[in-house]
């Protein structure tokens, strides 16, 4: 079990949240399941690649713009792909049950990915990462990286 | 393709009202603990804002990012600024009762000794002299 941390650029992950919010928002605010279809789609993608699924809008866009600045600190880049790879399964569960009809529980799975999302970018908080130290504790295999020493799991680093 | 709906609109602003709400009763809960156990004033002697700063010898980001910030607000504000530093693990109690739950943390005070803002998580430069300058403007 390793406690090494990697400086990393934050602002990927914090694009790809605020992404996700705002889209999933529009998407139950305008009815069009297929947004939240597409929402799902670049999660698993996100997660397939190892990367923000969100995360391009980063570097093309926000960046440049000056809308979210680098955020550079030490952390463990493994939990925030398995977060990702969480919510993407929500995400997906609720495009899929909306689309068989059962739109009432598809439309709570949104909304539960937007609040994950928001406590993410907003408390500090995320709630995959947590999920990863927990079995990272309990020695489930491919869950290598400890919580820092100090840290509440799933607890952000960086204040918010 | 769309099917806009007042009903729906109004839910989610609903809902992010009340997510909003609940993110401002977390940061209220958190320094009503520090009100709690220092009786709102903390003794400040100095006439200098003060940085409580929350720390463990074996906390890595506390000294590769959060000491970097911390040193270089010092060299900014010189004798305008005193810090603090709580060895978490030697003072249990205190962590505790002022409900700080990971390490770095840091507890802004004004020159009144009353605390004002609690930073969970490494708190950058750039934050920190902003929240000095906002109560200090007040």
């Amino acid at each position: 079990m390793t406690e090494e941390l990697k400086q990393f650029d934050h602002g990927p992950i914090t694009a790809n949240q605020g992404t996700i919010i705002v889209l999933l928002c529009l998407s139950f605010i305008l009815n069009t399941p297929w947004l939240v279809s597409i929402v799902a789609f670049m999660m698993v993608l996100g997660t397939i690649v190892g990367k923000p699924g969100f995360g391009f809008l980063y570097t093309s866009l926000l960046r440049p713009l000056n809308i979210i600045r680098e955020d550079i600190y030490p952390d463990n880049p493994e939990p925030h792909r398995f977060a990702q790879g969480f919510g993407s399964i929500v995400a997906s569960a609720s495009a899929i049950t909306i689309w068989l009809g059962a739109a009432g529980l598809g439309w709570t799975l949104t909304w539960v990915v937007i609040v994950l999302a928001a406590a993410n970018l907003f408390l500090g908080f995320c709630a995959g990462c947590a999920v990863y130290y927990w079995l990272n504790k309990l020695k489930v295999p491919g869950f290598n990286k400890s919580a820092p020493k100090g840290k509440i799991p799933g607890l952000s680093l960086k204040g918010k | 393709m769309f099917q806009f709906d007042i009903t729906r609109l109004i839910i989610a602003l609903g809902l992010c009202l009340l997510f909003y709400i609940f993110y401002l009763l977390i940061k209220q809960w958190s320094l009503n603990k520090v009100y709690k156990a220092s009786n709102r004033f903390i003794r400040n002697d100095t006439n200098e804002n003060v940085i409580i700063y929350f720390s463990t010898p074996d906390c890595v980001v506390c000294k590769t990012a959060q000491r970097p910030a911390l040193d270089r607000l010092k060299n900014l504000l010189k004798n305008n600024l005193a810090v603090v530093e709580i060895n978490a693990y030697e003072n249990p109690k205190l962590t505790s009762q002022w409900g700080i739950l990971s390490v770095p943390s840091t507890v802004v005070l004004d020159k009144r000794g009353e605390p004002k803002t609690i930073n969970y998580g490494i708190a950058s430069f750039q934050k920190l002299l902003s929240q000095i300058e906002k109560f200090e403007e007040m």
